[in-house]
């Protein structure tokens, strides 16, 4: 922990603009929304950024908001999933907007999907420890959950999305 | 492959799928012009903050200087009725006084007529 370290606004745009934009796409599954979340992230922490201790503490404070308000755009706008983008790109060609994507693989994208039809809970859990690599622990304390809630989402959304995969997901359909 | 395998297999899968999407490009840009624009707007607030005492100030010493005008009229105008109504009473006593006098008179020049004969 550097004691003098002093945030920089623009640095911090770059290093975590990736990070809070993907946490909100892969909660929402909406690309415009997910841009609109990650602004409203940013623009919060430069509220707050007298507050920022250090790197750790702005990396786990975006994550936190992130996670809030994404739960909160989902609230406030009832986001279909998969089955919307899986009936429509079966139907309609329609693309969903994790296949916008360039470095996304199809199989990649799908999973993404199938993700998106999560609960809530499950989805936010999921995001946590696969994307941001956090432990249970980090999870509980980004989402300000406890404990045995966040490893029983965990389990409860890996089985489901691997029910999903199994079902959905052609690509996927190997391993059995 | 048994199970765990399968299952590690998945979480290794979703490890993949699940790298940080890039931000778009336009992000940055719109940010901090979104940003550029509350800076901009946070100092008119500020300035406008340091001004509005100024106009608050005119606006409550005019509201006074009103309600005093109101004020004193209507008071003025008590006064005046209560001062009318004075007079007028003083008036009305006044002519009481001049009319028991002027009886009193009469009694008197009556009495003196009915009593000088007998004398």
């Amino acid at each position: 922990m550097a004691p003098d370290w002093q945030p920089d606004f623009e640095q911090l745009v770059d290093q975590h603009q990736s990070m809070v934009f993907s946490l909100a796409l892969r909660m929402t599954a909406d690309r415009g929304l997910a841009e609109e979340i990650a602004q409203d992230v940013f623009m919060e922490l430069d509220r707050n950024l007298a507050r920022i201790e250090n790197p750790a503490h702005a990396c786990f404070w975006l994550r936190r908001v992130a996670m809030s308000r994404s739960a909160d755009a989902l609230r406030r706008r009832k986001v279909r999933g998969l089955d919307l983008w899986v009936e429509m790109e079966d139907v309609h060609g329609v693309h969903s907007p994790f296949a916008v994507e360039d470095r996304a693989s199809p199989l990649s994208a799908r999973l993404e999907q199938l993700l998106a039809t999560l609960p809530e809970p499950q989805r936010a859990a999921l995001v946590l420890r696969f994307q941001e690599d956090l432990t249970p622990e980090e999870i509980a304390s980004t989402l300000q959950a406890p404990l045995a809630t966040v490893k029983s989402h965990l389990q409860r959304g890996l089985k489901l999305l691997r029910a999903k995969a199994q079902c959905h997901l052609k690509e996927y359909v190997r391993g059995n | 492959m048994d199970e765990f395998e399968r299952e590690l297999e998945f979480e290794r899968e979703l490890e993949q799928a699940f790298e940080r999407r890039p931000a778009p490009p336009s992000l940055k840009r719109r940010l901090m012009e979104r940003r550029a624009k509350e800076t901009r707007r946070a100092a008119r607030a500020q300035r406008s903050w340091l001004t509005w005492p100024a106009v608050t100030w005119q606006r409550l010493a005019a509201s006074l200087v009103l309600t005093a005008m109101v004020a004193g009229s209507v008071e003025w105008r008590i006064v005046e009725q209560r001062r009318r109504e004075e007079a007028a009473r003083q008036q009305v006593l006044t002519a009481l006084r001049i009319t028991g006098q002027a009886l009193d008179r009469m009694n008197v020049r009556l009495a003196a007529r009915h009593n000088g004969p007998q004398d």
